[in-house]
C-alpha cells in the first residue's frame, strides 16, 4: 500500500468545495478502481463493487480478494452523474521512459535498501545476542566476547542487493509523477451527460437513494442483490429483477424466480421504473397454504 | 508455467500477471518495474486475454489447478482418434485401448448347413409328424404327405358319419335310412324328446309310429319308456346364476338371427363372413393385411420386447456428437483453457501434460445461453473431455457444464 499524498482534486467548476474525485481507469473496457483512497471514497458513497485481484498478504486463496475494484456499469453511471468520477489516463506515455521517473525509482530503491540493511544488521545482532547469552553462563567473559563479536559484525556486515525485499505497488505509482494527469481527471464522459435511462439504472438509483446497498445477482437469477446495510455485515434481503412496465412477463418465469427466491430465503422484488421517475415495486413471497 | 522460445524462458501475459499478483515476479519495462495496475492495463485486452478470462484463470490457479491455453490444432481430430493413432503426448502411462470391431457377417457357404441343422433340430422336437423331417431333405415328397393326411381325415370323417347314421337305429325314434327320399314332412312326424325334464309330456309308454314310416314289415308295439329314461341321466345340472343366464341365451341363440348372416345372399358371402370373423379372432384381419400398408408387426409372430420397442419407436435417441463434424466453426464460442489437476493428483509434465481434467470456455451472464449448435461445436473440438462454461458475473464465477444423457429403456430381455 503506498501512501500517496495527493491532495484533493477539484473539478474545474465554480463550486468552492467538491468531493474528491474517484480515479477510474479502464482495463479492457471495464471500469477499475485502484487507489486506496478511491476505494474508500467509493464505499463512502454506498457503492460496493467487486474486488478482483489477489490479496497481497494471502495471494493463493479465493475467499477474500484484493484490489482492483470492478464497478458495475450502474455504479459507474451514478458516479458520473454525481460528477464524482474522473478518468485516469491509461499511461503517462510522455513520462514513462522519462528520466524523471527512473531517477525517482532509483532514489526509492536506494532509500529502501539502506533502510533494509540497517534493519538486517539489527536482526543479526539480536540473533547473535540470543545465541551468545543462551550458550554461556559466565557474565564477564561473555560480555567481552560478545562485544568483540558485535564489533566484527558492524565492520564486516554487508547486506547483499539480491536479498533486498522489493515492493510491488498495486496502483500505478507514477500517478503522482504525472502532472498532466490532473488535466485528464476532469473529463470523464461528456460534460452534462444525461444519466442512463434504462430500467436497470433507474432501479439502481432509486434503491441506492433509499439507502440500500446493491451488488450484482447473476447467480441468483436476478439483476441486483439488495442489502439493508453494508454487505459485509448483512445478508441480502431481496433479489431485484428489473422489468419494464409495458413488457409482458411469462408466468413460468415469475414462478421460476419465486421458487428460486424462496429456496435461498430472499424476497423477490419485481422493479419497474414508472413514467415520472418513480419506481414501482412488487414483492413475491412464498406464503404457504392460504 | 511458461514456455521456451529462441532459447529464452518466456511467460504468457496471464501467467506473468498472476505471478506478479502473488508477489513472485517483477516485470521491467524500460528499466522500471510495472505495477499491478500497469500489468492489468498492458497485458489484458480483448485481443489477447480478456479481463473475464484472466479472472477465471486467476480463480483456478489460486485453487491449485494447472491452467494452460487451449490450442485447437494440437488436439487430434476424431478421425485420428478413431484410427487409434498413438498420440505422441499421451503415450506414457496410458494403455492404448483396443477398439472392439464388429465380427464379420457369416459367409454364404455355412448358411446352407446351418439351415439344415436347424431343420433337423426342429425334427427332433416334432416327433408326431414325421413328414416334416422328410420335407427338409427332399422337396419332392412335400406335396404328398399332407394330401395323404387330409384324404385320410376326410375319408375317416365320412365313414364316421355314415356309421353314426346307421347306429342311430338303436334309439326308438325312427330314423329312416332311406337315402335320397325327401318326401317326408318332418313337421308332422313326432320326434319325442326322452331327455326332456318336464314329465307331463310323457305317457308311460310311447305309441308306435306310423307304419308308413317304417321299413318293410317291421311291426312295432307300444314301448315302455320308463327303463329307457332310467338309463338317461335326467339329473338337473346345477348351474350358477351366470351359467343359467348363459344357458338361456344359448338356447335362444340362432345363427340365422345374426344381422350380418342375414345380409349374406349366398354361400360365398357367408364363407367370406366366416373367414373375416376368423381373421379377426386370430388377430390377422384380412382388411388390414391385404393392402399396401400393412401393420408394423403380426401379433401372431413372437417378438422380444426390446425389438418391439425399437420397431415402434418414432424418436431415435441421438448423442451429442452426432453431426458435429459437419458444423462450421463459430466465432463466438471458443475454448480458452485446458485445466489439469494439481500435481498431487495426476502427473503433469510440461513435455507430457496428459489428459486435461476439463476445458474452460469463458462468458458472462449478459451473453446468451449457448444453443445446441454451440454446444456440439465445443464438444467436437474438445473430444472426450467435458467442456465447462465459466460464467463471470462482475467478480463471481459460476461453472456450468452440459452432460450427454441417454433415457433408460425399461426392457427386460
Amino acid at each position: 500500500m503506498e501512501a500517496l499524498s495527493c491532495g484533493e482534486r477539484r473539478l474545474g467548476s465554480e463550486e468552492e468545495y467538491a468531493a474528491p474525485a474517484v480515479g477510474v481507469s479502464l482495463c479492457d473496457s471495464a471500469p477499475l478502481v485502484w487507489r486506496m483512497q478511491d476505494l474508500r471514497a467509493v464505499r463512502a458513497e454506498g457503492l460496493v463493487g467487486a474486488l478482483l485481484g489477489s490479496l497481497p498478504r494471502t495471494p493463493r486463496q479465493n475467499g477474500r480478494l484484493g484490489r482492483p475494484l470492478l464497478l458495475l456499469p450502474e455504479e459507474e453511471g451514478l458516479l458520473r452523474e454525481r460528477r464524482a468520477a474522473a478518468a485516469l489516463p491509461d499511461r503517462c506515455q510522455q513520462d514513462w521512459g522519462g528520466a524523471e521517473l527512473r531517477q525517482k525509482h532509483e532514489e526509492e530503491e536506494k532509500r529502501s535498501f539502506e533502510e533494509q540493511s540497517v534493519l538486517a544488521l539489527e536482526d543479526r545482532k539480536l540473533a547473535l545476542l540470543r545465541a551468545m547469552t543462551g550458550a554461556e553462563s559466565g557474565a564477564t567473559s561473555a560480555d567481552e566476547a560478545l562485544r568483540r563479536r558485535l564489533q566484527a559484525l558492524d565492520q564486516n556486515f554487508t547486506f547483499p542487493q539480491s536479498a533486498m525485499a522489493v515492493q510491488l505497488s498495486t496502483a500505478r505509482a507514477g500517478l503522482s509523477y504525472c502532472p498532466e494527469a490532473r488535466a485528464f481527471l476532469q473529463a470523464y464522459g461528456p460534460p452534462g451527460a444525461e444519466p442512463r435511462c434504462d430500467a436497470r439504472y433507474q432501479v439502481f438509483r432509486d434503491l441506492r437513494g433509499r439507502g440500500f446497498y446493491l451488488t450484482s445477482a447473476g447467480k441468483f437469477g436476478g439483476d441486483f442483490l439488495v442489502y439493508p446495510g453494508d454487505p459485509l455485515r448483512f445478508h441480502a434481503h431481496f433479489i431485484a429483477v428489473c422489468v419494464s412496465l409495458d413488457e409482458s412477463v411469462c408466468l413460468l418465469d415469475v414462478l421460476a424466480v419465486a421458487r428460486l427466491g424462496s429456496n435461498v430465503k430472499k424476497t423477490v422484488l419485481l422493479c419497474s421504473p414508472g413514467p415520472d421517475a418513480r419506481v414501482c415495486y412488487t414483492s413475491l413471497q412464498w406464503s404457504g397454504m392460504i | 508455467m511458461g514456455f521456451s522460445a529462441n532459447g529464452k524462458q518466456c511467460l504468457l501475459p496471464e501467467e506473468a500477471l498472476y505471478l506478479m499478483e502473488c508477489g513472485n515476479l517483477q516485470v521491467f519495462h524500460q528499466d522500471l518495474p510495472l505495477s499491478i495496475q500497469d500489468g492489468y492495463e498492458k497485458f489484458l485486452s480483448a485481443n489477447t486475454v480478456s479481463l473475464q478470462q484472466y479472472q477465471v484463470f486467476g480463480h483456478l490457479k489460486r485453487l491449485g489447478y494447472v491452467v494452460l491455453r487451449f490450442d485447437p490444432s494440437s488436439e487430434s481430430s476424431s478421425y485420428a482418434r478413431q484410427l487409434n493413432l498413438p498420440q505422441s503426448r499421451d503415450r506414457a502411462g496410458r494403455q492404448l485401448k483396443r477398439k472392439r470391431s464388429l465380427s464379420p457377417a457369416p459367409s454364404s457357404t455355412p448358411t446352407a448347413t446351418c439351415s439344415r441343422a436347424e431343420a433337423q433340430e426342429e425334427c427332433s422336437t416334432e416327433k408326431m409328424e414325421e413328414d416334416k423331417c422328410s420335407e427338409g431333405e427332399e422337396d419332392i415328397k412335400l406335396p404328398e404327405p399332407p394330401e395323404a393326411q387330409s384324404s385320410a381325415d376326410e375319408g375317416g370323417g365320412r365313414s364316421w358319419w355314415m356309421m353314426d347314421v346307421l347306429g342311430d337305429s338303436d334309439k326308438d325314434s325312427g330314423h329312416g335310412s332311406k337315402s335320397g327320399s325327401s318326401c317326408w314332412d318332418f313337421s308332422s312326424i313326432s320326434f319325442p324328446d326322452l331327455g326332456s325334464t318336464s314329465r307331463e309330456h310323457f305317457p308311460s309308454d310311447l305309441a308306435p309310429p306310423d307304419p308308413s314310416l317304417l321299413p318293410g314289415d317291421l311291426k312295432v308295439g307300444f314301448c315302455d319308456i320308463a327303463p329307457w329314461r332310467q338309463k338317461i341321466n335326467l339329473r338337473q345340472v346345477k348351474m350358477s346364476a351366470n351359467e343359467q343366464k348363459r344357458e338361456k341365451y344359448r338356447r335362444r341363440w340362432d345363427v340365422n338371427k345374426n344381422r350380418e348372416v342375414r345380409r349374406c345372399r349366398n354361400w360365398a358371402e357367408y364363407q367370406e363372413l366366416m373367414a373375416r370373423r376368423k381373421g379377426k379372432r386370430e388377430g390377422r384381419p384380412a382388411h388390414l393385411w391385404n393392402r399396401e400398408v400393412t401393420p408394423l408387426h403380426d401379433p401372431t409372430q413372437p417378438i422380444a420386447t426390446g425389438e418391439l420397442l425399437e420397431k415402434i419407436s418414432v424418436i431415435k435417441p441421438t448423442h451429442l456428437l452426432e453431426g458435429a463434424s459437419r458444423l462450421k466453426d463459430a466465432d463466438d464460442w471458443r475454448i480458452c483453457f485446458n485445466v489439469y489437476q494439481p500435481n498431487t493428483v495426476a502427473d503433469f509434465k510440461k513435455s507430457n501434460p496428459g489428459k486435461p481434467y476439463s476445458r474452460m470456455c469463458v462468458c458472462s451472464f449478459d451473453d446468451p445461453v449457448p444453443d445446441l449448435r454451440a454446444i456440439k461445436l465445443l464438444a467436437y473440438q474438445s473430444g472426450d473431455i467435458p467442456v465447462v462454461i465459466a460464467v463471470v458475473d462482475y467478480g463471481d464465477i459460476s461453472f456450468y457444464t452440459f452432460k450427454d444423457f441417454q433415457l433408460p429403456t425399461d426392457v427386460y430381455p
